[in-house]
């Protein structure tokens, strides 16, 4: 590996955070260096979803102790848009439709933004929609969805292909999956993992959020990371992805009782 | 007593009118005899309950303005207009006005004027298209009728393809005061035509804008009002009479008014009749923006479709009351209305009232009406791509705004009136908190 590779994209220490007064993430620790892919398991209630959207910046959730450095920065001083224009890409488990605003619309706002924040010049539409075509071939998407309204009436799989597109079009530095494969049948799921693998390079790194394994045969992981209780419970590499498939995360809480009975 | 100021000064200002024909002067004394009598209406009239117009009935503005001595700049508009008819201060300009274009299918012609050359036909026209009801701007429009204008598509089946574009210029940098004007719209069978109205102001005046429509069998007339008249004051009143098989289209946005009523009356006379009501409306500051519409399904078989969509700020306060009145005789009628609004502050307020009234058994009628506030799941979906908390606000605010004319099919007119809304959100603080 390169000495550039070893450098931290995404550094966590300790992190502890709460929803209206529910601990839900107690102490995470997590590294992640730029180029690798980390799959993040575990169980509903685990604290999965909460980590990728504490990291996006939602403000529903309250960060109690610990740190994130992201490059270096001090990724909990930001608000949630300037992570985004920092690199930061979150893909929601449930993309929110916004009637009144085309696709199209959404997308050149939001890269405008990014590229304001980066002190660089508009694009103009003409350059925009080229680019955009472009990344919509990557997905698998048809052009119409550009000129409907923002996820309004999209199917399942629509919805979760023009997360990726987004993606595909901010360029991120950090992406952050957020149960991309949920609701998709296999096909569908197929399509999705296909975009993000031709998105995967050096400079990237991404977070696969998932409850299922299924999704990790398409987009295959570095490093593969059991979450239970809003901690780490086992880090391993893409054999681990497949030893809980086989065995489900019952022994998850066969450890825990254990861990109570020690204490 | 001030009040009593403005019904003096109405008085005198309405003696001074010299008309022509009977039919005139019998109007403009019934409506003088009614100013005199009722004034401006209480709060505790019902259909005024919501509608503060004291400051108006105490505040400085005369009855009428002077004619205005410097000409305005009037920008154009980004789309190709048949005509244009400016109205400066309620008076007819016909120097700043551009008839050069227009086609023998469509007349254009002052009110003073047919006042004058014409007084018993206009007498007829008024009677048929306004005729006179016990309202305070209704009567001092007719108190001090004096000018306005007169557009008939008299070619059958013609479709004029550029609009018009009616431009009302109200100067009350000098001196404050009202303006009131009268216009009559005719569309002859089977012809098409589209207007853009506007408003400018400057000072604190009052605008009284009254229009009278009628539309003849299969006839269709496509209205676009777009309104942002600064500090003024705004009455604008509009009554259809819609003929078999014939279609109003209105799609009205306003903003930036201290007060702003908007009252429509559509009047299915014949079959087969269809009239879209579509407003959007953004308010801030302590801007007051009331909307009352009726729409009389009289017949069978006609349909209607009403979305108005109000945003509110600081202190604004926005009125919707909407009548869908269904005939005995209107078997099949198919009404449909809504209105929803978005508090962007604790003291804004929104009063909504809908209403319907049935007396046919064969109908379907639907209404609701919402109050809430931005979808913030939306705001932090746009935020974490990277769009503004302050951007993302106004980005839900146009979505919600523009969403009422997603359906149109005239992209031109939609994408103008969704510019004008968006030119005004721009100034709205959307400050959460």
């Amino acid at each position: 590996m390169s000495g550039k590779k070893e450098n931290s994209m995404l550094e966590i220490k300790g992190l502890c955070a709460s929803v209206e007064g529910t601990t839900i993430l107690r102490g995470i620790d997590l590294d992640v260096k730029a180029g690798e892919v980390h799959a993040i398991m575990g169980p509903n209630g685990s604290g999965k979803s909460t980590l990728a959207n504490v990291l996006a910046g939602r403000e529903d959730y309250s960060v109690d102790a610990g740190t994130v450095q992201y490059n270096g920065i001090d990724l909990l001083e930001l608000s949630a848009d300037e992570r985004a224009c920092e690199g930061i890409f979150l893909a929601f488990q449930y993309p929110v439709s916004i009637p009144g605003i085309s696709n199209a619309y959404f997308l050149r706002t939001a890269l405008n933004a990014v590229r304001r924040y980066r002190d660089e010049s508009e694009v103009d539409p003409v350059d925009f929609l080229e680019l955009v075509r472009s990344k919509m071939d990557l997905v698998g998407m048809d052009e119409k969805l550009l000129h409907r309204a923002v996820n309004d009436g999209f199917s399942g799989g629509e919805k979760k292909r023009n997360e990726i597109l987004q993606m595909a079009v901010l360029d991120p530095k950090l992406a952050i999956l957020d149960e991309t494969d949920s609701g998709l049948d296999i096909d569908a799921l197929r399509i999705v993992a296909e975009g993000v693998n031709a998105l995967r390079k050096e400079e990237r790194s991404i977070v696969v959020v998932t409850h299922y394994q299924r999704l990790l045969d398409y987009i295959v992981p570095d490093h593969v990371h059991v979450l239970s209780d809003g901690k780490i419970a086992r880090s391993g590499d893409k054999s681990l992805a497949l030893e809980l498939e086989k065995e489900g995360y019952s022994w998850l809480q066969a450890d825990d009782a254990k861990a109570g009975n020690n204490a | 007593m001030v009040a009593k100021t403005w019904t003096e000064q109405v008085h005198t200002s309405s003696l001074k009118f010299d008309d022509q024909g009977a039919g005139l002067k019998r109007r403009r004394e019934h409506a003088l005899e009614q100013f005199m009598s009722d004034g401006f209406p209480s709060r505790k009239h019902e259909e005024w309950r919501y509608t503060p117009l004291s400051r108006l009935a105490e505040g400085p503005c005369s009855p009428l303005l002077e004619p205005s001595e410097g000409i305005p700049e009037s920008s154009d508009l980004p789309i190709e207009m048949m005509a244009k008819v400016v109205l400066l201060n309620g008076e007819f300009r016909q120097d700043l006005s551009d008839l050069s274009a227009l086609p023998p299918a469509v007349r254009i012609q002052s009110l003073n004027q047919m006042r004058r050359t014409d007084p018993d036909q206009l007498a007829s026209l008024l009677d048929q298209f306004l005729p006179q009801t016990s309202h305070p701007f209704h009567h001092l429009s007719d108190a001090l009728l004096d000018d306005g204008v007169h557009i008939e598509v008299v070619e059958e089946g013609a479709k004029i393809e550029s609009p018009i574009h009616i431009l009302h210029i109200i100067d009350g940098q000098a001196h404050s005061g009202s303006a009131h004007v009268t216009g009559l719209i005719q569309v002859a069978t089977g012809a098409h035509l589209d207007v853009i109205e506007e408003i400018r102001s400057t000072g604190e005046v009052l605008g009284n804008l009254r229009w009278g429509i009628g539309l003849d069998p299969q006839a269709t007339l496509k209205r676009v009002r777009a309104f942002r008249p600064e500090c003024a004051s705004i009455f604008h009143g509009t009554r259809v009479v819609q003929q078999q098989g014939s279609r109003f289209d209105d799609l009205f946005s306003s903003s930036g008014g201290e007060l702003i009523r908007n009252e429509l009356h559509v009047i299915h006379e014949g079959t087969g009749c269809h009239c879209e009501l579509l407003g959007a409306y953004v308010g801030r500051g302590k801007e007051h923006l009331d909307h009352h519409t009726t729409i009389d399904h009289k017949v069978e078989d006609c349909t209607s479709r009403e979305v108005y969509r109000g945003v509110l700020s600081d202190r604004a306060r926005g009125v919707f009351s909407g009548m869908i009145h269904v005939h005995q005789d209107a078997q099949r009628t198919d009404a449909k209305q809504s209105n929803d609004t978005i508090l962007l502050s604790d003291t804004a307020e929104a009063n909504t009232r809908p209403r319907l009234e049935i007396y046919a058994d064969d109908v379907k009628c639907t209404h609701g009406a919402t109050i809430g506030e931005l979808d913030e799941n939306a705001i932090f979906y746009l935020r974490s791509r990277g769009v503004s908390v302050d951007e993302a606000r106004k980005i839900m605010v146009r979505a919600f705004t523009s969403e009422v004319f997603v359906q149109m099919e005239d992209r031109q007119l939609s994408d103008f009136i969704v510019n004008e809304i968006q030119e005004s959100i721009q100034a709205v603080e959307v400050d959460h908190g």
